[in-house]
C-alpha cells in the first residue's frame, strides 16, 4: 500500500501532475504572501500567542519595507560632473570610482538611508556622479556638505616639456620664413609711396587695428613699449625702414605724432615721477606684526626722518622698514604715474620738490618718509602699424602647465591627523595612505628624488616639499603655514574623505516628503480603483475563465509585489506605472487565451482539448507580443534616466510574471475545475452548449 | 463578420488627416520643451497661509537676475516658478524671498544643466531609433517563414507605418496641449513614446500573428484572410485596450498630479496603437499585395 503511494508521488499520472503544479502554486502563493505582509502576519503571531496564552506559538517572518524612489517618499536627487581633463586617460575609470566612493562615505556619515551613488559616463566621455539621497529632510545641508568634500591630489614636476617634433620645427620654420618673405613684400610696398592705411587693412594681422589702418591711438611706454620702442626716434609722419621683429611677429610702424601727454582735465602736463620710500607699519594698519602703536610708529619715523639723506637713505630703509623685501631693494619704487599708487602717497610726492625726503606720510600702510629721486614728462605717441605674425613653438605645444597629476589621489588617503613639526612646534597635517596609495607614494618619491612633489588641496598647492629620498611606509606631511585650528579643520575634512577630481553640480531633482506621500496615496487608490474595473469587466465578459484570470491576476500581484521587496526593485512613480501597464499585459495574455478556447469551443471541440488548444493557438501571439515590448524595456533600462529606467525594469518583470501567470496558473486552475460539471454548464464559459 | 478590410478607403483616409494634422500642430507650434530638455530650474512650493498673487511673487524676485521668469498658479496653494538659472545659490534664494512673501513649504525642486538637456534630447532620439530597429528586425525575423503573398520585411515595415502613426498623433495632440495648456514634454514623455511603440507594436503583430497561422489553409483570396483575421482578432483587440485603459484612466482622474502627463500620452498612444493595428497596419498589407498583382 506505501509502496503504491510512494509510486504515485514518483510517477504521477497527468491529473496528479496538475495537482503537483497547484501545490506548487499554492507554495509560490504563501511565501509571496509573507514577504508582501510580513508585518501583518507577525502582528497576527502575536495575537495567536496572547489569545492562546503562548499555546500557540507561530515562527515569525522577517518584515522587509518597499524600498521607495526618491519621489514616493522625498528626497533629492543629485547629478555632479566630474572634472577629469587633468587625468591621465587610463586612470580617469579609477578617479572617478574614486570620487563615488568618498561621496558615498561623506553621504554615510550624513545619516541616509541606503543612498544610491553610481557613475555614469556619457556617450560624448563625460564622467557624471549621481548622488540619490532619499529621505533627506535638509537638502542644502547635505548639498553643501558634499559640495566641502575637500579635493586632494598630488602632482609631479612635468618630467620634461614636450619639444617640437621634427616635422613640426620646420613648419614653424617654414611658416616663419614665408611671414618674412610677406613682411618684406609689404614694407617694400609701403616704402614705395603706397598707403600705409589701406596696407593696413589689407595686410595687417593685428585683427583689433586693421580696419582702422593698423592706427593704435595715442600709447605712451607703459601701454606698448615695444611699438613705442620703435617709433619713438622717428620724425612725424615717418615709417620704419626695416622690418622689427618682435615676440608676435614682423612690426611696420609709423609714427603719426607725438606730444607730452596732458592731464585731460585741467590741462596741465602728466609727470612721472621716480622714488623711492622707508614704511613703519603699527598696529591696525595693512598687514602688520611689529607690534608698535600708532604714536609708537610716528616717534620711530620722526627720529629716523631726522637722520636721513639722500645717501643714507637706502641703507634706512634697509634697516628699518618694515616693507616686505625692503631690505634687498631699499625701497625703490622705479617710474610711476600719477594714480599708481594710494592717494596719500601720491598726493604726496607729486608736490614734493625733487631730490628731498618727505614728512612723515601716513597711508592705510603705515607711515612713509618718500625720497623723490627724479621727476619727467610723459611722451604720448600716434602711430600705426602694420602686423606679419610668426609663430613660436608655444603656439604649437599650447600652455604647459608645470605640474602634472600622479596616479596618488584623495581616494588613497586612509587617514589624516594634527602633529607639531619637531623642530620648530609648528602644526602640521599628517597624511597616512592605505596599501595601494603607500606603493604608489614610494614610486612617485622614487622617481622624483632632489625633484618637488606638490600636495595641492582643492586646486591650489599647499606643500611643495623637496624629496630628499624614496619614502616607503605610506606616510607624507603638509607643513604649511597654518595655525592650529586650521590644521584641524584640514585633518577632520581629510578624514571625511578626500575627492580625487574636482566635482561641480549640474543637476538637482528635489522631491519634498508630502509631494511623495500625496502622490503615493493618490495614485495607489487609483491603481486599485482600476483593478477593481478590470476584475468586474472581465467575470461579467468572460463568466468562468474571467474569474479564473481574476484570482491568477491576484496571484500575479502577489508575486510581482514579493519580487519588488527581495529584488529589490526601487519604487518610482513611473515604475508604479509600469507595474500597472504589466498587469494590462497580465489581462491581454488570459484574454487571447479565452478568445481562442471560445472559438474552439464554437468549433464543438470537447472542452480538455479546447482548453489544450486554445493555449496551444494563444502562446505564438503571447510571445511575439510581449517579446517586442521586453526589448522596448531593456533598450529603455538602457536609457538611463533613473525615472525611465524604473518604468522599465518594473515592466519587464511585470511581463515576464505574467507570462508565468497565464501560462501556468490560469491553464492550472481551468484544467483543474474542467469536468463533467463544466460540461454541462457551458454557458459559464460564456459559449451556447452544443446541441 | 465586419467588412473592414473592404473598407480601407475610409480607414485610411482617417488616420493620413490625423497624422496630417498633427504635422501641421507640429509645425505651427512645435513641442513644448520642459527643463529637463532646455536645461534650467522648476521650484514648487505650496503656501501654508493665503497664496500670494503672481504679480507679487514676481516683483519680491525681480531684481534677482534668475532668467526668463515664470510664475505658474496651480492646485489650490500651490505654485510653480520656472526660471533659467540652475545653481544652488539661486535656489536657496529664491526660497528665502519668497517665504518673505508668506510663509511656505518646498514641495519639488529640479534644476537641470544645459548639458544635460542636449544629452537627454540626443538619447531620446537614440533611443527611439534603437527600438524601431529592433522592433522591425523582431518582426522580420518572426514572420520569416511568410512569403507569400507579402514578403516578412514588409510586415515589419507594416508595423513601422502604425508606429509612425501613433507616435505622430502622440506628438500632435501635445503639440496641441503644449500651446493652449502649457502641458511640457519632459523624459518621462519619451518613455511614454517608447512604450507606446512596444504596445503598439504588440497589438500589430498578434493581428498579423493570426493572418500567419490563417493565410496556408485559407481558401479565401489574401484581402478576405487578412479581413477574417482582423475580425478574429478584434475582440481581443478592444477587450485588452479596454482593460488597460480602464487602469490608465483610472490614474488619470485620481491618481497623483506628477505622472498624470505621462498616463495622458500613454493613454491616447494605447488608443490610437489599437486603432492603428486594426484599421491601419493591416490594410496596409492589403494595398501592397494589390499593387504587387497589378490590381
Amino acid at each position: 500500500m506505501s509502496d503504491n503511494i510512494f509510486l504515485k508521488i514518483l510517477k504521477p499520472s497527468a491529473r496528479g501532475k496538475l495537482w503537483y503544479v497547484f501545490v506548487l502554486i499554492i507554495v509560490l502563493v504563501v511565501v509571496g504572501g509573507l514577504i508582501d505582509a510580513g508585518g501583518v502576519y507577525n502582528k497576527g503571531v502575536d495575537w495567536l500567542k496572547t489569545k492562546t496564552n503562548d499555546m500557540v506559538v507561530l515562527p515569525k517572518t522577517k518584515e522587509i519595507p518597499f524600498r521607495l524612489g526618491l519621489d514616493l517618499q522625498g528626497g533629492t536627487h543629485l547629478v555632479y560632473e566630474a572634472d577629469i581633463t587633468a587625468v591621465d586617460a587610463k586612470d580617469r575609470d579609477s578617479a572617478v570610482e574614486g570620487a563615488r566612493d568618498v561621496i558615498e562615505r561623506r553621504v554615510n556619515i550624513f545619516g541616509v538611508a541606503e543612498p544610491v551613488v553610481q557613475v555614469n559616463r556619457t556617450a560624448t566621455g563625460e564622467y557624471r556622479i549621481i548622488a540619490e539621497l532619499a529621505g533627506v529632510r535638509d537638502v542644502k545641508e547635505a548639498i553643501k556638505m558634499i559640495g566641502e568634500t575637500p579635493l586632494l591630489e598630488f602632482k609631479e614636476k612635468r618630467a620634461e616639456k614636450r619639444e617640437l617634433t621634427e616635422e613640426e620645427k620646420a613648419g614653424l620654420e617654414e611658416f616663419n620664413r614665408q611671414a618674412e618673405t610677406q613682411a618684406e613684400e609689404v614694407l617694400g610696398k609701403v616704402l614705395s609711396g603706397g598707403d600705409f592705411f589701406a596696407l593696413a587693412k589689407e595686410y595687417s594681422q593685428d585683427e583689433n587695428t586693421k580696419e582702422n589702418g593698423g592706427d593704435l591711438g595715442w600709447i605712451t611706454e607703459g601701454d606698448n613699449s615695444e611699438i613705442v620702442g620703435i617709433v619713438k626716434d622717428l620724425d612725424k609722419g615717418a615709417i620704419t625702414k626695416d622690418l622689427v621683429k618682435t615676440g608676435q611677429g614682423y612690426e611696420i610702424a609709423k609714427l603719426e605724432d607725438k606730444r607730452t601727454k596732458k592731464n585731460p582735465f585741467n590741462d596741465e602736463e602728466a609727470k612721472e615721477v621716480k622714488a623711492s620710500h622707508l614704511l613703519i607699519c603699527f598696529e591696525g594698519s595693512l598687514s602688520c606684526d611689529n607690534g608698535l602703536s600708532k604714536e609708537e610708529a610716528l616717534a620711530k619715523i620722526t627720529e629716523l626722518k631726522k637722520q636721513a639723506n639722500k645717501n643714507n637713505f637706502a641703507d634706512l630703509v634697509k634697516a628699518n622698514s618694515t616693507e616686505p623685501g625692503a631690505d634687498q631693494g631699499g625701497g625703490d619704487l622705479g617710474w610711476f604715474g600719477s594714480g599708481d599708487m594710494v592717494e596719500a602717497f601720491d598726493k604726496a610726492v607729486f608736490a614734493q620738490v625733487v631730490g628731498t625726503i618727505s614728512d612723515p606720510v601716513e597711508t592705510e600702510f603705515g607711515y612713509h618718509l618718500i625720497y623723490k629721486q627724479a621727476e619727467r614728462t610723459v611722451e604720448e605717441y600716434k602711430a600705426s602699424h602694420i602686423l606679419i605674425r610668426t609663430m613660436t613653438e608655444a603656439d604649437i605645444l599650447g600652455p604647459q602647465d608645470d605640474w602634472k597629476n600622479t596616479e596618488l589621489t584623495g581616494k588613497n588617503l586612509k587617514r589624516a591627523v594634527v602633529q607639531f613639526n619637531p623642530n620648530d612646534n609648528s602644526p602640521e597635517v599628517s597624511l597616512e595612505f592605505d596599501a595601494e596609495g603607500a606603493n604608489l607614494f614610494e614610486e612617485i618619491t622614487a622617481r622624483n628624488v632632489n625633484k618637488q612633489v606638490a600636495i595641492f588641496l582643492d586646486g591650489y598647492a599647499i606643500s611643495a616639499p623637496t624629496v630628499n629620498e624614496k619614502i616607503s611606509g605610506g606616510k607624507a606631511v603638509i607643513s604649511g603655514s597654518f595655525n592650529i585650528q586650521e590644521a584641524k579643520l584640514l585633518a577632520q575634512r581629510l578624514n571625511a574623505g578626500a575627492l580625487p577630481v574636482p566635482i561641480e553640480l549640474v543637476s538637482q531633482k528635489t522631491v519634498g516628503a508630502s509631494l511623495g506621500h500625496e502622490s503615493v496615496s493618490n495614485s495607489l487608490r487609483a491603481s486599485l480603483i482600476g483593478l477593481i474595473l478590470v476584475a468586474i469587466f472581465m467575470i461579467i465578459y468572460y463568466r468562468l475563465p474571467g474569474l479564473l484570470a481574476v484570482i491568477s491576476l491576484g496571484i500575479y500581484g502577489v508575486l510581482i509585489l514579493a519580487i519588488f521587496k527581495i529584488w529589490p526593485v526601487t519604487l518610482t512613480l513611473a515604475g508604479l506605472a509600469g507595474f500597472i501597464l504589466s498587469i494590462g499585459m497580465a489581462v491581454d495574455a488570459n484574454v487571447l487565451i479565452f478568445e481562442r478556447l471560445k472559438e474552439e469551443l464554437k468549433f464543438g471541440k470537447p472542452l480538455r482539448s479546447a482548453i489544450d488548444e486554445g493555449f496551444r493557438r494563444a502562446w505564438p501571439s503571447i510571445r511575439d507580443g510581449n517579446f517586442s515590448t521586453l526589448i522596448t524595456c531593456f533598450i529603455l533600462i538602457q536609457f538611463s534616466t533613473s525615472i525611465v529606467r524604473g518604468f522599465a525594469v518594473t515592466l519587464s518583470l511585470g511581463i515576464l510574471i505574467s507570462i508565468f501567470s497565464a501560462i501556468v496558473v490560469t491553464k492550472n486552475l481551468l484544467v483543474l475545475i474542467a469536468g463533467e460539471w463544466l460540461e454541462k454548464r457551458r454557458w459559464l464559459l460564456g459559449v451556447k452548449n452544443n446541441s | 463578420m465586419y467588412r473592414i478590410i473592404q473598407k480601407r478607403n475610409i480607414w485610411l483616409t482617417i488616420s493620413g488627416l490625423l497624422v496630417a494634422v498633427s504635422v501641421v500642430f507640429l509645425i505651427l507650434w512645435g513641442l513644448n520643451f520642459g527643463i529637463d530638455f532646455t536645461g534650467g530650474s522648476l521650484l514648487e512650493v505650496r503656501f501654508t497661509e493665503a497664496r500670494p498673487e503672481v504679480g507679487q511673487v514676481q516683483d519680491s524676485l525681480a531684481d534677482m537676475n534668475l532668467g526668463s521668469l515664470l510664475v505658474q498658479p496651480v492646485g489650490e496653494n500651490e505654485m510653480i516658478l520656472r526660471f533659467q538659472d540652475t545653481s544652488e545659490q539661486k535656489h536657496e534664494e529664491v526660497l528665502e524671498k519668497l517665504s518673505g512673501v508668506n510663509a511656505l513649504e518646498e514641495l519639488r525642486y529640479d534644476s537641470v544643466g544645459p548639458s544635460i538637456g542636449q544629452e537627454l534630447k540626443r538619447k531620446s532620439l537614440y533611443a527611439i531609433a534603437v527600438v524601431l530597429i529592433a522592433i522591425v528586425a523582431y518582426v522580420a525575423w518572426a514572420f520569416r517563414k511568410v512569403f507569400k503573398p507579402v514578403a516578412s520585411w514588409k510586415y515589419g515595415l507594416a508595423a513601422i507605418i502604425a508606429l509612425f502613426h501613433d507616435v505622430m498623433i502622440v506628438l500632435g495632440v501635445f503639440a496641441f496641449l503644449g500651446n493652449f495648456y502649457n502641458i511640457e514634454i519632459n523624459s518621462a514623455f519619451v518613455a511614454a513614446i517608447l512604450t507606446v511603440l512596444g504596445y503598439s507594436v504588440n497589438d500589430t503583430i498578434v493581428v498579423f500573428d493570426r493572418l500567419r497561422e490563417n493565410l496556408p489553409k485559407s481558401d479565401e483570396d489574401f484581402e478576405g484572410t487578412v479581413n477574417t483575421s482582423v475580425n478574429q482578432t478584434i475582440t481581443r483587440s478592444i477587450n485588452t485596450s479596454l482593460t488597460t485603459l480602464l487602469v490608465l484612466l483610472a490614474i488619470l482622474f485620481f491618481g497623483g498630479d506628477t505622472i498624470r502627463d505621462f498616463v495622458l500620452a500613454l493613454s491616447i498612444g494605447v488608443f490610437v496603437g489599437t486603432y492603428s493595428s486594426i484599421f491601419l497596419a493591416s490594410p496596409v498589407l492589403v494595398v501592397w499585395e494589390k499593387l504587387r498583382s497589378g490590381e
